[in-house]
């Protein structure tokens, strides 16, 4: 939890366009072992695009992508995953024809873990042990999303970025998977969160980047970036003004 | 010679984007493909060769009535078939084979009716009706409809300039649907968010299959002509139009009808010239064309394998 | 006992084994010879739709290309007829891999692409400009090696590479990163797969599968035209088969292709147009009403179906 120490991860003036649109316009980031960073802002503002570029969905068209001293920037996500990045989607896609432990065995087989975590503990810790043997099609949406967690970590990232986990669980379900992220952070992983909740992003981040138009226009505490005017300007502008 | 290739490309190639457009209107709002679509084609020339055989009258009369009689086909087709495709865990790969299916049947059918022999009809009894109306109104002989007709200086088969004519009405008609009706706005819609469509109350349902009916009616349309264009069919001859329809269709742009016409014309120019300096290899060019096409242009027809969130 | 084993053990090798025995006690030898040509590329249809979800709906291709193949190591090397077969193998092999980059596309663009494809090739070798090489559209004869008996055998090592490399994937990690890939391509990447890498390799093994069947099938009957080793039914024929039995299992093609092929063998081949109108007919109906084939009969009730 210690910020001074060396970053996992640091993005520097990272660009992404589509067609004439910059969805990530000179983003520069950094995150550490065993932080939570939070990335937030209004719909658009390139969170999800700067989650596609670093795991490998998008190549960057400028900027830097350095995990671990190395720069991936453009390198395919297999490969990410073997070096040690994961990440969930905001809509989970697991293997519907296939079984809860299948879907997890793919990610077992392939995801390059030296010592892969046991897959009845995931299965248990977050909540699948019962539907295991049933397709994924059959999970709701809630298990189909703590699936796709399940599956990337198994493949036991160092940088783990989660895209909208905990939009639609329950109260009760929200405060259970911020003690299980909390966990996770503690036993030194990077994390980096997309998230529309504020309560939730103010609950478990060490620190937050504002993004507007693929620009970061804050950094810091969350409970510091809901006072500076121009914070407020864009969320008022969005959906998210309170 | 190059001359008479370019004219003749352009003749062709509008008629080319009227066998295309009726295909790229149902995958665009259904995402479904018609592997059947170049069999209503064999059955719109049918029409023509029944009519011009049984009736005696110019087989322009025709287009109309295979409009409105596929329109009506597409509509009940519609409402037998899609509902329970569109349920199916992979609709889009099982519209491949369930139309597959139907073209077998028609192709089928019409061989069990009409034999297996090809079919043409005399080119002159198409444009007959312009021919009375020139007697009646200035006079002269009136055996002078099938004669060719001139253009920069070369002579073209009345048939084909009658038929290029058509396709540019069709797709004007098509244009006025699409830009000036309601149900066109909706169905412009449904192509490009069909997602969204569902989300926004649009009634999908009603835009598909009236989609369906028009994509089908245009495609008998353009059937009438082919015995003109391609100087007799047989019932297999759906088969190779469906491919060259999807050249023509993957030429312009899958998923925007109007974009079609645009790939017809290109399409011909190519097949004219290539027939004209390299006629014994112009049956490999819808194909070849075809793949260039699909793998020059992938942002386009990739965009859906991309997840955007 | 381990289920790879049992697959081989209770399904591949009966089917071997009726297959070799059958020509003993059932005269018409061209008929169980097509037997086992649909349940060789039945089974490739498995391997690159059933695993992967690309429909190959050019199949026919590989196959053509194979025959071709073989045809031309034949006539212009005077080869022996093993090698000439293993040839049209590695024929098929060289056009997948031409064709690598119709991977790219997805759904129904690939469908078409693949189908575009195969008639290239079709028009390419049928090409009187070709006619030094390939004969153009007049054909081959292939007395030298005319050989049926041998060519039947040679079916059935083709048809065990195939049935054994399904056993494999149903039953190995490649198989389920395989369909893993089939149900999110996204997914499976962040699972750690190789995406590309694994489509390229159902592919190619598809295609090797379809391009040795080509090439045994022109040992088989010796004379042939361009038409009748790229005629669309054997596309079709492959893929409803797979359909209809069930894709992604081992058992599934394989009841497809004994019952419907022997169904079209009951019709009978006098009234092509009736055959056309209840096969297309059978076609919708499967699409309607059991898309995911006669397995998923049992499956739908719980039964594990290999």
């Amino acid at each position: 939890m210690s910020p001074e120490r060396a970053p996992i991860l640091s993005v520097s003036k990272l660009v992404k366009r589509f067609g004439g649109f910059y969805a990530l316009d000179g983003l520069s980031f950094h995150v550490s072992s065993g932080e939570i960073l939070g990335l937030v802002g209004p719909n658009g503002s390139g969170k999800t695009t700067a989650i596609n570029v670093i795991s490998g969905l998008y190549a960057p068209d400028g900027g830097e992508v350095v995990l671990e001293g190395a720069s991936i920037g453009g390198v395919a996500s297999h490969k990410l995953v073997h070096r040690g990045i994961n990440r969930t989607f905001q809509v989970p896609k697991p293997f519907l024809s296939l079984t809860v432990r299948q879907n997890v065995e793919v990610a077992l087989a392939y995801g390059g873990a030296a010592s892969a975590p046991a897959m009845a503990d995931l299965l248990e810790e977050y909540r699948l042990a019962e539907v295991a043997n049933r397709p994924a099609a059959d999970l709701n949406n809630a298990q189909q999303k703590m699936l796709d967690l399940v599956r990337a970590l198994t493949t036991r990232p160092r940088l783990l970025l989660l895209d909208e986990l905990a939009a639609g669980l329950n109260p009760a379900e929200l405060d259970w998977i911020a003690g299980r992220i909390k966990a996770l952070a503690q036993s030194g992983m990077a994390i980096i969160v997309v998230e529309h909740l504020m309560g939730f992003i103010e609950h478990i981040t060490d620190r937050v980047i504002v993004l507007n138009a693929g620009k970061e226009i804050f950094e810091g505490k969350l409970a510091v970036a809901v006072k500076v005017p121009q914070v407020i300007e864009v969320f008022l502008g969005g959906e998210h003004a309170a | 010679m190059l001359v008479y290739a370019l004219v003749a490309g352009v003749l062709f190639g509008l008629y080319f984007s009227l066998v295309g457009i009726g295909l790229n209107l149902v995958f665009g709002v259904m995402r479904i493909v018609n592997l059947a679509h170049g069999d209503f084609l064999m059955l719109g020339a049918f029409v023509a060769i029944g009519v011009v055989t049984l009736i005696g009258i110019d087989p322009l009369f025709a287009a109309p009535l295979a409009f409105v009689i596929f329109l009506i086909v597409g509509l009940l087709l519609y409402w037998i078939l899609v509902p329970r495709l569109q349920g199916s865990a992979n609709p889009e790969m099982l519209s491949i084979i369930l139309f597959f299916g139907l073209s077998q049947v028609l192709e089928a059918v019409t061989t069990i009716f009409l034999g297996t022999s090809e079919r043409s009809i005399p080119s002159r009894a198409l444009g007959t009706v312009f021919s009375t109306v020139k007697v009646k109104l200035f006079g002269g002989s009136p055996d002078s409809g099938g004669g060719p007709i001139e253009i920069l200086g070369q002579g073209f088969p009345a048939s084909w300039v009658i038929a290029a004519i058509t396709s540019l009405v069709a797709i004007g008609l098509v244009y006025v649907y699409l830009y000036q009706t309601r149900l066109g706005t909706l169905t412009r819609a449904v192509m490009s968010r069909r997602d969204e469509a569902f989300a926004t109350g649009i009634d999908v349902d009603r835009v598909s299959a009236a989609a369906f009916g028009i994509g089908l009616g245009l495609a008998a349309v353009a059937g009438i002509f082919a015995p003109f264009m391609f100087g007799s069919v047989t019932p297999a001859f759906g088969a190779d139009a469906t491919v060259t329809s999807f050249a023509i269709v993957v030429l312009g742009s899958l998923g925007n009808p109007l974009g079609t016409a645009l790939g017809g014309v290109i399409y011909g120019i190519c097949y004219m010239v290539v027939q004209t300096y390299l006629s014994s290899w112009a049956d490999l060019l819808p194909y070849v064309l075809l793949i260039f096409i699909l793998l020059l242009r992938p942002s386009g027809l990739l965009g859906r394998r991309v997840r955007v969130a | 006992m381990p289920s790879a084993l049992k697959h081989t053990l209770f399904i591949a090798l009966p089917v071997l084994v009726i297959f070799a025995a059958l020509p003993g006690v059932y005269q018409n030898h061209l008929l169980l010879f097509n037997f086992v040509i649909f349940l060789i590329l039945a089974q490739g249809v498995n391997i690159i739709y059933g695993f992967t979800g690309y429909l190959p709906f050019g199949y026919v291709g590989f196959f053509g290309a194979g025959a071709y193949g073989f045809a031309v190591l034949v006539m212009h090397l005077h080869a022996p007829a093993i090698p000439a077969v293993l040839a049209a193998g590695l024929v098929g092999v060289v056009l997948g891999l031409l064709l690598t980059p119709l991977l790219r596309l997805s759904g129904a663009y690939f469908a078409i692409a693949n189908l575009a494809a195969s008639l290239a090739v079709l028009h390419l070798i049928a090409n009187p400009a070709l006619e030094q090489i390939t004969r153009g559209p007049y054909g081959v004869s292939l007395s030298a090696t005319f050989n049926p008996t041998y060519a039947y055998a040679a079916a059935l090592v083709v048809l065990a590479l195939t049935l054994g490399s399904v056993v494999f994937l149903k039953n190995s990690r490649s198989g389920l990163a395989l369909q893993a890939v089939r149900e999110d391509a996204v997914s499976a990447s962040m699972a750690g797969v190789n995406v590309v890498r694994m489509r390229v390799i159902a592919w190619l093994a598809s295609a090797l599968v379809a391009g040795l069947a080509g090439g045994v099938y022109a040992w088989y009957v010796s004379v042939f035209y361009p038409d009748n080793v790229f005629s669309g039914e054997f596309s079709i024929f492959a893929i409803v088969f797979a359909l209809f039995g069930g894709v992604a299992s081992i058992t599934g093609p394989i009841v497809g292709v004994v019952i419907l092929y022997g169904i079209y063998n009951l019709i009978g081949f006098t009234t092509p147009q009736y055959f056309q109108l209840i096969y297309g007919l059978l076609i919708i109906g499967l699409v309607l009403f059991l898309p995911a084939g006669l397995v998923s009969l049992a499956t739908r009730r719980g039964w594990h179906v290999p």
